[in-house]
């Protein structure tokens, strides 16, 4: 399961947290863990929304 | 000035090197021919051993899935000239099924592998070396494959002697199809079989145009209870000949391999980590930059306790998460209450030498 974190400035989704190990993972392509993310989304999956700051 | 051309120069007593300006050129101390990454096996930044999927020591992934059929871990046994290896030990005697696998495999990224030229007709030949030593004897091997598992090529060799160490190495002629990446993707898998049922195995010493791991009649390490198996010195390089391993220097093979993970371990109690300011009354914000490049923006984790240290005080129950990631360096923040805004704030280990921050950005 993941989590969307919202910017501190932006207050838009920057960053997405794996809950199962509590790692903050980047929005970067080529990230494996990111394309591990897109694979769980790809799947049918949703995140659980941000919290708004 | 002039030019000189010649096919060799032979010292006076006609050997085959000589000296030029103080210095004996030889293929043993020519630098960045290797293409592993702590093929010695002594950067163990995780320190940890592993049953199941997942990174051993830097730059090696522990390659299964099925977990719980051995351990991999770093290892103080090693031939002369080395002081570490890894080493897997078989924890039962498991009968492998036709799809499964375990292996130790190095990604190695694709702009390492450039001057390879594979995928074109100007494929290079490269040798692979290593030192293995297993407690079982027979034919082993392991395969090297591109990104999108469609093309491999499987190698075998022999270990002949019981609990001793042997020097392996293979020349491969370099492949002319696939794709092979030049990027920061993974350009080849260095796989290492401990054992793989059959629908991972294939014929040795050609390419294939699948997703094979080991040959044909590989050994089944796991299928001993208690069976070792050791391996260090690994070496890829361009060209039909292994030359001596590459000992880079313990700084130089430690930035190498923070390009892909970075542990920052506490090792004191209340070691300070990142400095930054209070961005409001429940978030210090700090910044780290990282050492190397990493390959990508990484992925941040922690384990252990810690504690933002602001003004006069020092606040604790304090949750650490990250943001803003480049290749470059990262934002830490850490998440608490009764922060005085605009106040400088240090985040450290809270009573705890074991905290450390992680950032992967491994293949």
């Amino acid at each position: 399961m993941y989590k969307l974190i919202n910017h501190i400035i932006s207050n838009e989704p920057s960053t997405v947290q794996r809950l199962a190990d509590n790692a903050f993972i980047p929005f970067d392509p080529t990230n494996t863990d990111y394309q591990e993310y897109l694979k769980w989304l790809a799947e049918g999956n949703e995140p659980i929304p941000a919290d708004v700051l | 000035m002039s030019d000189l051309s010649v096919n060799s120069i032979l010292d006076a007593t006609g050997g085959a090197t000589t000296t030029i300006n103080g210095f004996t050129p030889t293929v043993s101390n020519m630098a960045g021919r290797n293409k592993i990454i702590n093929g010695g096996m002594g950067i163990d930044q995780r320190a940890t051993s592993v049953t199941g999927a997942n990174w051993t020591v830097d730059r090696y992934y522990y390659n299964t899935g099925t977990a719980s059929k051995g351990t991999a871990a770093q290892s103080a046994t090693a031939p002369t000239g080395f002081v570490n290896s890894l080493l897997f030990t078989s924890s039962s005697a498991y009968s492998v099924a036709v799809s499964d696998y375990f292996g130790f495999q190095q990604p190695i990224e694709g702009m390492n592998i450039s001057d390879l030229a594979w995928g074109t007709a100007d494929a290079k030949t490269v040798t692979l070396s290593f030192w293995v030593r297993s407690s079982l004897t027979g034919t082993f091997g392991g395969s090297l494959r591109n990104s999108g598992a469609a093309r491999s090529y499987v190698f075998s060799y022999t270990i002949s002697v019981a609990d001793t160490w042997e020097y392996k190495t293979i020349t491969i002629l370099g492949d002319t199809s696939g794709t092979w990446l030049t990027t920061n993707g993974v350009g080849i898998f260095v796989h290492i079989t401990l054992a793989a049922g059959a629908n991972n195995l294939g014929t040795a010493s050609s390419w294939s145009g699948s997703n094979l791991l080991g040959p044909t009649g590989q050994t089944s390490v796991v299928g001993t209870n208690g069976a070792t198996f050791y391996i260090t010195g690994v070496q890829l390089e361009a060209g039909s000949v292994a030359t001596p391993f590459e000992h880079r220097q313990y700084g130089q093979e430690l930035a190498l391999c923070q390009r892909y993970f970075r542990k920052m371990l506490a090792t004191v109690i209340y070691a300070r980590f990142a400095s930054g300011f209070c961005e409001n009354t429940t978030r210090a914000s700090t910044y780290i930059p990282f050492p190397t490049v990493m390959r990508s923006a990484p992925t941040f984790t922690t384990s252990g306790s810690f504690a933002v240290y602001s003004g006069n005080s020092v606040v604790t129950s304090v949750t650490v998460n990250a943001s803003d990631f480049t290749p470059i360096s990262c934002a830490i923040n850490g998440d608490g209450s009764g922060f005085t805004v605009g106040q400088g704030a240090l985040i450290l280990a809270h009573n705890d030498a074991a905290a450390f921050m992680a950032l992967s950005a491994e293949l």
